[in-house]
C-alpha cells in the first residue's frame, strides 16, 4: 500500500470518526448549556453549566426521570434474561438437532422481527387493559420479547453452530462425565455467543418506544425513551431543551460503555446472526 | 455480464444421525428439538400472532375507547374509509419516499464505510469500529433530538455554522416545510442506521474471496471493474439482506417523526397514522384497521423482496 | 413507633406522636419525592391498608407549587387523609391520553385530577368524573371568574372544580410602541399591531406551530370576531352545528392571513409555540406578541440569575388581547386547570374535601405569586403581594372575565386537531376557504368517514 493510498484510507477512518461522534459531542454539548445559554446558537455553551444534570436528577424532573431510568434498566435486563434464555435452548436445538420445526422456528423468527411494532400495540394496549398488565413492568417485558427473541434466536443459532460440539465427546471419551464435559468444555465455548447476543438484545429493548409510550401512563413502569419526551420548563409553556439534553446523554453512557467494552464480540454478533450461516 | 462467483462455502453440518438411521434416536431428537424450541417458538407466536389477530376483530368494529356502551359491527367500513382517504395514501408516500431515500444513501455510504474499515490500518480499526457502533446503539429518540436541536431555529447552531451556503440563513427554518422537515428526518434516520448497514457490508466483503481480486488485479482489470465485476456480485447475498431489512426497518418509521415534527407539514408516516387513531384519538376500530393495513404492507413488501430479488433468506444463512 | 418518630423530624414536620401510620412522615419528604415514592409503587392501592386513606392527586407539571399545596392540605387534613402527587406529561393531549387510558380501565388510583379545561366535556360525558356535591358546587363557584366556571360546567352542570384560570395577554415593548405612536391604553386591533411591528422593524408573536397553542390562536380569532367554532354541541357528534363558515370565522382566517404575511412574524412562524415566542420577545427587535402570563415570571427568574438586563422587562407593558373587529370587545383565550375528582376514586368525600382546600383564596394566591398561574378566585386580585409581583393582575383579571372557552365537546380532541391540520401552516389559510374545510373535516372526522 503507498503512503498516498495509506493516507487516504487514514482519512477516511478519521472522517467516520467525525461522522459517528458528531451528533453526540453535540447532544452533550447542548446538555451543558444553561437556559439561557440554549439559544446561543453556537456548538458550545458559553459557559459549562451542571444546571441541566441537577434539574434531572435532583430538581423538578427528577420525579419523571429517576423511576423511568429504574424503569429501563430492570424492564430491559428482564426482557434480555428472559429471551436469551428461551433462546439458548431454541438456538441449541436448531444447532445440534436435526427436527423438522427448524426452518419453521427460524421463518417464524424472521417474520416477528419484520413486525411492524404499532401493528400490535392497539390489541396489546386494549387487552392489556382489560386484563390488569397496563402500566406494569410485565406489560412491557412480554411485548419486548417480541424485539429481542427473533433477533437472539438467529445470533445465538450460528453462535452455536461455530461451535466444535465433537470436543464434547472427546472430553468424555477421556473420562469426564457428561456434566464435567458439558461445564468444562461446552459453556466456555457458548458462553462468549450468550453474551454477545446479551448485549445485542439489551440494546433493542433499550431502543424502544412505541411500546414506551403507549403501554405505560406513570412512572410505575415508564422506561426513558418515552420519559424524554414528557419533560417540561420551568412552566409549562417553556421547552424543556436543555433536560432533555442531559436525560438524553445519561441514558447513551450505558450503551457508549457497553460499546467500548465489547465492541469486537458485538460486530461479530450482528454479523453473525444476519450474513453467516 | 460475466460475474466472477466462488460456491457457498461448506456449512457446519449439525451433529446428528444420518437420514433414514435409526427411527427412534431420529424420534427423540425430534421430540427434544420442539422441546427445546417451543417455549421459544410460542412465546413469539404469543406476542405477535395473537394481537395481529385481535387486531384484525376489532378492525371490525366501530369502537371508541370512551364509549364502549356503542361499540357496534361495521363490517368492512374502516378499510373503506382508509383507503378512500387522502390522508392514509399521503402517509404510504411519505413513508415510502423515506424508505427509498434513507435506504438508498444508506447502502451507498454504508458500502463507502465497509470498505474504508476494511482497509483501515489494524492501528485504527478498533477505534473506528468501536465509533461506529455508536450510532448503532445509541436510543433513535436521542438521535432524533439531537439533530432536532441541531436544526432548530432557536436551539440549533446548523443555521449560524451554515450559513454561507445558499438557501441557508440564520432565520432558515428547517421544520417549517414538508421538503426541510423530510431532509432532517431522513438526516436522523441516515446517521442512526448506516452503521448497521456498514457491518453487513463489511462481513459480506470479508466473504470475498481474495483469490479471485487477485486473479482480477493480474488480468489488468482496473479498481471499478474490479469492484463491480468481482466484489459485488460475490456479495449479493449480503447487499440483500442489508436491504430488506432496511427497508422493512424503514417503512415503520415512527419514533423520529414523533419527536421531529409530530406529523406537521404532512410528515406523518403510517406508523404514526396508526398510533394517532388509537392512542390519539382512541378509536380503537379505525386504529385497528390502519395497523392491520400497515402489518399487509410490510408482508407485501417482504413478499416483493423475496419473490422478486430472489431473496433466500434460509438459504443466505445456510438452513435449506 | 420510634421510627415515626425519626422520620417526622427528619422530615422537617413533627409527626403526631405515637401516630401509627407510617404513611404520614412519608409525605413530610416533599412534593418530588412523594411522586417518586408514589411511582415506585411502594404506595399502591389507596389506603387499602386500614391506614390513613391516600388521596392521589394527578397534577400537570409546573414549579412545585401543587406537590406544595398538597403537602399544606394533607396538614389541614389533621391526619385523616393524605395527597400524594403523580405528574402528567406536558402537553394537555399527552395529558389526556394518559389518564383516559387509566380511567377507561377503572383506575381507583386516580383520586384528584388536574384537568385542562377543553377535555372536561369529554371526561365528564364517558363518566369519567364524579358528581359535584351541590353544598361544594355552591362553596367553591363563589367569587370565580366567569370563564372559569364555564370551563368546569359541561351539559349545565359543573363537574369540576375551578382552580386556576389562565389567560393570554398582549405583551409589548413600551418603547416600541411609544416609537410606533400606539396608544396603549386604548384597545387596540391586530391589524394596528401589523402595522405597529411593520413600521418599527420589530416583530409580532403568536403560536403558529401545530400544536394545541394554534386552536387556542383560532378559536380566540373567532369568538373576538363573535363568533364560536362550535355553535351548538348535540347528542350525535355528527350532527354538531359549526361556525366556520361564518362571518366571524372569515374575519378571523382574514387575520391570520396578515399576520402570517406580514413579514414581521419572526423566522420559523409555523413551528413557533409560546416558548419560541417569548425567547423571541425576550431579544432584538421584539416589539409585540399575545401569550400567556408566565413570560412575567419568566423575566423576573432570568434577571434574578443575571442572565437579563432588568431593563428588558422594565420595558415590557401589557394589555388586553388584541381586537379582531375594531368596535368589539376581544375574546382572549382562556386555559388555566380544574380540578376533576375521578368516577372510580375509593374516597370521593375526602377528595372533594381535598379539593376546596387546595382552591382557597390562600393557596391560589400562592400559587400565583410562586409559580405564576392566575387563580380563578377573584379575591386573590385584591391581594396587594400579588399585586407587588404582578403588576399585570389587574389586566389579568379583565381579561378574564373577557375570555372565551375553546369548544365545548366531548369530541375536543378530533376538533382540535381538525382545526391544527387545516388551519396549519397559518401561511396557507386563506379567509373564506379555510374555515369550511375545516368544518367539512370535523363533521367527516366526527362522524367516523375520515382519519385523522
Amino acid at each position: 500500500m503507498s503512503t498516498k493510498e495509506r493516507n487516504l484510507w487514514i482519512a477516511g477512518g478519521i472522517l467516520i470518526l467525525l461522522y459517528c461522534l458528531f451528533p453526540i459531542a453535540w447532544i452533550v454539548s447542548l446538555s451543558f448549556k444553561a437556559p439561557a445559554d440554549i439559544a446561543n446558537g453556537s456548538f458550545l455553551p458559553t459557559t459549562f453549566s451542571g444546571v441541566n444534570y441537577e434539574t434531572i436528577l435532583t430538581g423538578s424532573a427528577s420525579g419523571l426521570f429517576l423511576p423511568a431510568l429504574r424503569n429501563s434498566f430492570g424492564i430491559c435486563l428482564i426482557a434480555t434474561a428472559i429471551s436469551c434464555l428461551l433462546s439458548m435452548f431454541a438456538a441449541y436445538a436448531i444447532a445440534r438437532l436435526d427436527f423438522p420445526g427448524k426452518k419453521l422456528v427460524l421463518s417464524t423468527a424472521l417474520a416477528v422481527a419484520i413486525f411492524p411494532v404499532i401493528s400490535i400495540v392497539t390489541p396489546l394496549f386494549n387487552v392489556w387493559r382489560q386484563i390488569g398488565l397496563y402500566d406494569t413492568w410485565p406489560g412491557l417485558i412480554i411485548p419486548y420479547l417480541s424485539l429481542t427473541l427473533p433477533i437472539s434466536i438467529w445470533t445465538m443459532s450460528a453462535f452455536f453452530r461455530e461451535i466444535p460440539w465433537e470436543m464434547e465427546q472427546a472430553a468424555q471419551v477421556d473420562g469426564a462425565t457428561t456434566w464435567q464435559a458439558f461445564r468444562k468444555v461446552i459453556v466456555p465455548l457458548a458462553a462468549p455467543g450468550v453474551f454477545t447476543t446479551a448485549i445485542i438484545a439489551f440494546f433493542i429493548a433499550w431502543n424502544d418506544f412505541v411500546y414506551g409510550i403507549s403501554l405505560t401512563s406513570t412512572g410505575a413502569s415508564r422506561p426513558v425513551p418515552a420519559a424524554l419526551g414528557l419533560f417540561s420548563g420551568a412552566s409549562q409553556f417553556e421547552d424543556p431543551t436543555g433536560a432533555i439534553a442531559a436525560a438524553a446523554v445519561i441514558v447513551t453512557v450505558p450503551v457508549v460503555v457497553l460499546v467500548l467494552l465489547f465492541q469486537r464480540r458485538i460486530v461479530a454478533g450482528l454479523t453473525n446472526g444476519a450474513v453467516k450461516g | 455480464m460475466s460475474t466472477t462467483t466462488l460456491p457457498p462455502t461448506e456449512k457446519t453440518q449439525p451433529v446428528s444421525a444420518p437420514k433414514g438411521g435409526i427411527s427412534d434416536r431420529s424420534r427423540a431428537e425430534r421430540k427434544l428439538g420442539w422441546l427445546l424450541a417451543g417455549p421459544a417458538f410460542l412465546v413469539m407466536l404469543a406476542v405477535t400472532a395473537y394481537p395481529i389477530l385481535q387486531a384484525v376483530y376489532d378492525s371490525l368494529f366501530s369502537y371508541r375507547l370512551t364509549d364502549p356502551a356503542n361499540r357496534s359491527f361495521n363490517g368492512l367500513t374502516n378499510y373503506w374509509v382508509i383507503l378512500t382517504d387522502q390522508l392514509w395514501w399521503t402517509a404510504i408516500g411519505v413513508t415510502l419516499l423515506i424508505t427509498v431515500i434513507t435506504v438508498a444513501v444508506e447502502l451507498v455510504l454504508g458500502f463507502a464505510l465497509a470498505l474504508v474499515m476494511s482497509k483501515a490500518l489494524s492501528s485504527i480499526r478498533p477505534v473506528v469500529r468501536a465509533a461506529i457502533l455508536i450510532p448503532y446503539a445509541v436510543i433513535t429518540v436521542v438521535s432524533a433530538f439531537a439533530w432536532q436541536f441541531a436544526f432548530d431555529i432557536n436551539t440549533g447552531f446548523v443555521n449560524s455554522w451554515f450559513a454561507w451556503l445558499p438557501g441557508i440563513s440564520p432565520t432558515t427554518d428547517w421544520f417549517g416545510d414538508f421538503g426541510t422537515s423530510l431532509l432532517v428526518i431522513c438526516l436522523a434516520e441516515i446517521w442512526k442506521t448506516t452503521p448497521f448497514i456498514s457491518l453487513l457490508l463489511l462481513a459480506g466483503l470479508a466473504q470475498v474471496p481474495e483469490v479471485l481480486q487477485e486473479a482480477a488485479k493480474v488480468d489488468g482489470a482496473s479498481w471499478w471493474q474490479r469492484m463491480w465485476k468481482v466484489t459485488i456480485p460475490n456479495m449479493k447475498a449480503a447487499i440483500m439482506v442489508a436491504l430488506l431489512f432496511r427497508t422493512l426497518d424503514a417503512f415503520r418509521v415512527f419514533d423520529s417523526i414523533f419527536v421531529m415534527t409530530g406529523g406537521a407539514n404532512n410528515t406523518e408516516s403510517v406508523s404514526f397514522l396508526a398510533y394517532r387513531q388509537t392512542i390519539a384519538r382512541l378509536e380503537i376500530g379505525l386504529g385497528s384497521a390502519v395497523s392491520v393495513l400497515l402489518f399487509l404492507a410490510v408482508v407485501l413488501i417482504a413478499a416483493l423482496f423475496i419473490k422478486g430479488f430472489k431473496v433466500d433468506l434460509a438459504g443466505t444463512r445456510g438452513d435449506s | 413507633m420510634l421510627d415515626v418518630h425519626i422520620g417526622g423530624d427528619g422530615g422537617g414536620r413533627a409527626g403526631r406522636p405515637g401516630s401509627p401510620h407510617r404513611r404520614r412522615w412519608r409525605r413530610a419528604v416533599g412534593g418530588a419525592a412523594s411522586a417518586l415514592v408514589l411511582s415506585s409503587g411502594l404506595v399502591g392501592c389507596g389506603g387499602g391498608d386500614g391506614g390513613v386513606p391516600t388521596l392521589t392527586w394527578y397534577i400537570n407539571p409546573d414549579s412545585g407549587g401543587q406537590a406544595e399545596i398538597a403537602s399544606r392540605c394533607t396538614e389541614e387534613a389533621g391526619g385523616r387523609y393524605v395527597i400524594e402527587t403523580a405528574q402528567l406529561p406536558r402537553e394537555s393531549s399527552q395529558q389526556r391520553e394518559q389518564l383516559i387510558r387509566r380511567l377507561a380501565a377503572n383506575d381507583s388510583s386516580i383520586d384528584i385530577i388536574s384537568l385542562d379545561p377543553p377535555y372536561i366535556p369529554e371526561f365528564a360525558q364517558a363518566g369519567f368524573l364524579a358528581d359535584v356535591p351541590d353544598e361544594v358546587e355552591q362553596r367553591v363557584t363563589e367569587d370565580v371568574v366567569q370563564s372559569a366556571i364555564e370551563g368546569s360546567t359541561w351539559d349545565d352542570e359543573l363537574v369540576a372544580i375551578p382552580f386556576w384560570a389562565n389567560t393570554q395577554l398582549l405583551w409589548y415593548r413600551k418603547s416600541v410602541a411609544e416609537q410606533a405612536g400606539l396608544d396603549m391604553t386604548q384597545p387596540v386591533t391586530w391589524e394596528q399591531l401589523v402595522q405597529a411591528a411593520q413600521q418599527t422593524g420589530t416583530t409580532l408573536g403568536a403560536q403558529g406551530i401545530r400544536a394545541e397553542a394554534l386552536t387556542v390562536w383560532v378559536n380566540a380569532l373567532i369568538e373576538s370576531a363573535g363568533g364560536s367554532i362550535i355553535e351548538e354541541a348535540t347528542e350525535d357528534p355528527a350532527d354538531t352545528q359549526l361556525g366556520l363558515d361564518s362571518e366571524p370565522a372569515r374575519q378571523a382566517a382574514e387575520v391570520i392571513e396578515l399576520v402570517a404575511d406580514s413579514g414581521v412574524t419572526g423566522p420559523a412562524f409555523s413551528t413557533a409555540g409560546e416558548d419560541a415566542n417569548v425567547v423571541q420577545f425576550e431579544g432584538e427587535g421584539a416589539g409585540f406578541m399575545v401569550n400567556w402570563p408566565f413570560v412575567w415570571g419568566r423575566a423576573l427568574s432570568a434577571v434574578e440569575a443575571g442572565t437579563m438586563d432588568q431593563s428588558v422587562p422594565d420595558d415590557y407593558g401589557w394589555a388586553v388581547y388584541p381586537r379582531v373587529v375594531e368596535d368589539q370587545p376581544s375574546a382572549p383565550p382562556y386555559g388555566g386547570i380544574n380540578l376533576g375528582v375521578g368516577a372510580f376514586s375509593l374516597h370521593p368525600d375526602f377528595a372533594f374535601e381535598a379539593t376546596e382546600c387546595i382552591t382557597t383564596t390562600e393557596n391560589q394566591a400562592y400559587y400565583m405569586t410562586t409559580n405564576g398561574n392566575p387563580a380563578s378566585d377573584t379575591a386573590v386580585y385584591d391581594d396587594p403581594e400579588v399585586l407587588e409581583v404582578f403588576p399585570m393582575a389587574p389586566v389579568i383579571r379583565d381579561s378574564l372575565e373577557l375570555a372565551a372557552s375553546r369548544p365545548q365537546t366531548a369530541y375536543y380532541s378530533e376538533v382540535s386537531g381538525s382545526i391544527q391540520r387545516t388551519y396549519h401552516p397559518p401561511s396557507s389559510v386563506t379567509p373564506g376557504v379555510t374555515g369550511p374545510e375545516a368544518a367539512e373535516l370535523i363533521k367527516a372526522v366526527l362522524s367516523g368517514e375520515q382519519l385523522l
